[in-house]
């Protein structure tokens, strides 16, 4: 299968003399199309600096990322703001849905942003928002859609622009554990029946549990790779918190 | 410990207070400006010829006053209640540590305090200063008045200034006080995440609202235009009411109207950003639409005052020109006695022509027929080469040979002359005809008013007389009778028009700048999105722009009607030039109200791009 992300030898310091951290200390790794891949770690393992620098709002100090073959670390201004609305589409924890807007504006103006030809937006728009089970909420605003609706519009949004890449950051950060189930099956349905390639960041073992795969990160280096295989996902699940639980940090380093 | 604590507040939250602050500064320099009018050179010269004039402005100006400090006291409220909205995190963490309502109260109760103190200094520094300036300004445009002008303070007027805001002040305190005391915590902590409602109304409804807010401008431009001004009666309020009505209603329904015409256009509405801006101006109307009614008004007043005044000062200075070609004109009524070669009696008298005067004319009016003593009316004569002398002086074009002998009427004086009708004839003809009166006509070489008060004081010598019977007129003379006290009223019509245009133009930016700061989350994620720098920049300006030029629209429409019924009044002074007051009130407006439609364009922009 093609490769869409490959990160190489990614380091990124913070802080100048004095008080230097070190968020990323030789991170590498890749991820082939169709992949639903899950990116844990405790707080302050780099985990979210990793994404900042996928995303390209964070410029890493060293090393090398590249998505479908561009060199995402060498593009500077309008190529990098391109870029961005092109090939990747974007799954935040809050703050994600325009308040003056209804779900479907919401997901239009990733298109319209796109320059997509205006014939075109309302049926894309319609689509995706299928996809996602949205009908019934698109001639909503965001404050009378429930936190899991606004998220799936979320979702919607980030595909509707078919990118190459959707990350995810903490998505079912602020939403109850039904919504964030009905997230998260949306999402493996995507990766499955459209063969969307996610990455999604989280610290919640349950969240990680739909992903195929797993990378956990600790002090800004990779510690150890699952893979969901064949397993169901309670097995699944079970072999995740093994690994959290090595990984230190959490229930750990309380021995 | 308290006081740092508020000390640290306002300077920390500097960029937050800083849009209040100019709110406080601009308000406080507003109303000093119109209360010091009492104080100002105009008022005092204006109270020499009439002081019942002087009154009955004071009385306009302090009503003024109380509608100016409401108007100011809603925009401080406004801008506090903004200000508060953003700290509320802030707040939510005082109560969350432990500190009693009372104490959180009085923190920024002693906030509130020291920003109002300080833009009370900055208002009415800057009020000091801008009164000079519009005064000397004002006083530019209006050449001939004598200028003497130091900086003047108004007592009185800061005082009063100190008083109003003190007010209001007061009442923004117990408000905050108020709003703190009944504040929950977790509404606190949450106070970001709370959104305004938004309702999209049906398209029926703005038709209809539009439809009813055109039906009442149209009939209340029908009213102004069949009744005239200035019939103040019962239905003139009820005229000014459905107008304000209209206006507001126009503006309700505006952006609902315009959302949905654009999004049956497809090609419009998915293109950029347009929804997100269309959104954004829909979702504010709801809140702004009474504002930029106000706004639309306070313009209207500003064309409106502005557009008068400098046509009516146009008129006046046109009529001036006619009545005074020269800059004087010196006439010897008892020439027909004895000839007196005038200017070089002047230079002997001390007043020396050659040097005072840039260009001068002497010459003699003669009597229409040889024996003037026998006919009924004698009639006035002209010889040709003075009357192309005077003509040349007055940059006209002269006669030839073979036109005289003819009638003409054109001035020939600067000042009365009782002369209506003459005949230009020939030197040779004229030689037979006796000398009716003599002319001593110029322009002054150097400073008018200094050389006229020269001539004067030569003229006032005793003794000059002995010579002839003299009558000076100039025209500096008949630019100060003409001008008088009229020239004063249209000085307050042109300081209030400036300063409605100003209050105006403020209001705008202070409500577009703390809007775009309330924006900036979102174009943060247009940008995450991916939206290219320009294309946001594209959307701030389209905001701004809309927000400055809707208003703007609409008064001047409001303001073409009432000029047109504003002319059958003035035109009893004397017609209003509607060609230079609409030059100048557009220059005005455009250079006024598009530094501030810049100033703000800049100001979001830099908010939008996250750097405010």
């Amino acid at each position: 299968m093609d490769t869409i992300l490959t990160v190489s030898q990614l380091k990124k310091v913070y802080g100048g003399r004095g008080s230097r951290t070190t968020a990323l200390d030789g991170l590498s790794f890749s991820v082939s199309a169709g992949e639903f891949t899950g990116i844990m770690g405790a707080s302050g393992s780099g985990k979210t600096t990793l994404l900042n620098c996928i995303s390209t709002i964070d410029r890493p100090t060293s090393g090398v990322i590249t998505v479908e073959g561009t060199e995402v670390t060498a593009l500077r201004g309008k190529a990098l703001s391109r870029f961005r609305r092109e090939r990747l589409g974007f799954i935040f924890q809050d703050c994600n849905l325009l308040d003056t807007l209804t779900g479907f504006e919401n997901i239009a103006l990733a298109l319209t942003i796109l320059g997509a030809p205006a014939g075109e937006v309302e049926q894309r728009v319609r689509a995706s928002a299928a996809l996602l089970g949205l009908e019934k909420v698109l001639d909503k605003y965001p404050y009378q859609m429930s936190g899991g609706e606004q998220q799936r519009v979320a979702a919607a949004r980030a595909i509707v622009g078919r990118p190459a890449l959707v990350l995810a950051d903490e998505p079912t950060g602020a939403l109850d554990s039904k919504s964030a189930g009905q997230l998260l099956r949306q999402l493996d349905q995507l990766n499955r029946e459209q063969g969307t390639t996610i990455l999604m960041v989280t610290h919640d073992a349950f969240t990680a549990s739909w992903c195929r795969r797993i990378l956990f990160i600790q002090d800004g280096v990779l510690f150890r790779e699952l893979r969901r295989g064949d397993q169901d996902r309670r097995t699944f699940f079970a072999q995740i918190l093994g690994v959290v639980g090595a990984l230190g940090g959490d229930a750990a380093d309380v021995w | 410990m308290f006081g740092k604590l508020a000390v640290k507040n306002v300077t920390r939250s500097l960029k937050d207070y800083s849009v209040y602050f100019l709110t406080l500064t601009f308000g406080v320099c507003i109303f000093y400006i119109f209360n010091s009018l009492e104080s100002q050179w105009c008022m005092q010269a204006l109270g020499q010829s009439a002081s019942y004039l002087v009154d009955a402005i004071l009385i306009f100006m302090d009503i003024f006053s109380a509608f100016v400090s409401v108007v100011l006291a809603c925009l401080v409220l406004y801008a506090n209640t903004f200000l508060m909205k953003r700290r509320k995190r802030e707040l939510g963490t005082y109560f969350l540590l432990g500190l009693p309502t009372g104490r959180v109260s009085l923190l920024l109760v002693l906030e509130t305090l020291l920003i109002g103190l300080l833009a009370l200094a900055a208002g009415l520094g800057l009020g000091i200063l801008l009164s000079h300036v519009l005064g000397l300004f004002t006083i530019a445009m209006f050449s001939a008045y004598p200028a003497e002008l130091g900086l003047i303070l108004s007592v009185p007027a800061i005082g009063k200034t100190a008083v109003y805001f003190g007010a209001i002040f007061l009442v923004v305190m117990a408000c905050t006080g108020f709003s703190v005391s009944r504040a929950r915590l977790i509404d606190l902590m949450q106070g970001r995440r709370k959104n305004e409602e938004m309702k999209e109304r049906p398209l029926w409804q703005s038709v209809l609202t539009f439809l009813l807010g055109g039906g009442l401008l149209l009939t209340a431009y029908a009213m102004l235009l069949t009744r005239g001004l200035l019939r103040i009666d019962p239905l003139f309020f009820l005229m000014l009411a459905l107008g304000t009505a209209g206006t507001l209603l126009f503006f309700r329904s505006l952006s609902g109207f315009l959302l949905r015409l654009v999004k049956g256009r497809k090609r419009l509405y998915y293109k950029g950003l347009n929804l997100f801006v269309l959104r954004q101006f829909n979702s504010r109307i709801h809140t702004t639409y009474v504002s930029m009614t106000v706004i639309c008004l306070l313009l209207l007043l500003a064309i409106g005052v502005t557009a008068c005044s400098v046509g009516l000062n146009h008129t006046i200075e046109a009529n001036t020109d006619a009545s005074a070609p020269y800059d004087f004109t010196l006439q010897n009524y008892s020439g027909d006695v004895r000839e007196v070669d005038i200017p070089a009696l002047l230079t002997a008298n001390g007043f020396d022509t050659s040097r005072e005067l840039r260009s001068s004319y002497l010459c003699s009016l003669r009597y229409g027929t040889p024996r003037p003593e026998e006919a009924g009316d004698p009639g006035t004569a002209l010889a040709l080469s003075d009357y192309n002398a005077l003509m040349a002086l007055q940059g006209r074009e002269g006669l030839t040979e073979e036109e005289v002998p003819c009638l003409r009427e054109d001035p020939l004086v600067t000042g009365f002359s009782g002369i209506g009708t003459y005949r230009v004839v020939s030197d040779q003809e004229a030689q037979g005809l006796p000398v009716r009166r003599q002319l001593f006509v110029g322009n002054y070489a150097g400073d008018a008013q200094a050389t006229e008060a020269r001539l004067e004081a030569v003229l006032a010598q005793p003794g000059f007389f002995e010579s002839g019977s003299y009558s000076l007129g100039s025209r500096l003379q008949i630019y100060l009778e003409n001008m008088g006290t009229k020239l004063l009223v249209l000085f307050m019509g042109l300081y209030l028009g400036l300063v409605f245009l100003l209050t105006a133009a403020a209001v705008l930016a202070l409500q577009q700048l703390s809007q775009a700061a309330d924006d900036q989350p979102r174009y943060q994620l247009l940008s995450r999105l991916g939206a290219p720098e320009g294309m946001r920049d594209r959307a701030v300006f389209t905001q701004v722009f809309l927000a400055f030029a809707l208003p703007l629209a609409l008064a001047v429409v409001h303001a073409a009607v009432g000029m047109t019924a504003a002319n059958a009044v003035i035109a009893q002074v004397g017609r209003v030039d509607a060609a230079a007051s609409s030059a100048v009130t557009a220059a005005f407006l455009l250079v006024i109200y598009g530094a501030y439609f810049l100033a703000t364009y800049l100001g979001s922009r830099r908010m939008a791009r996250g750097r405010g």
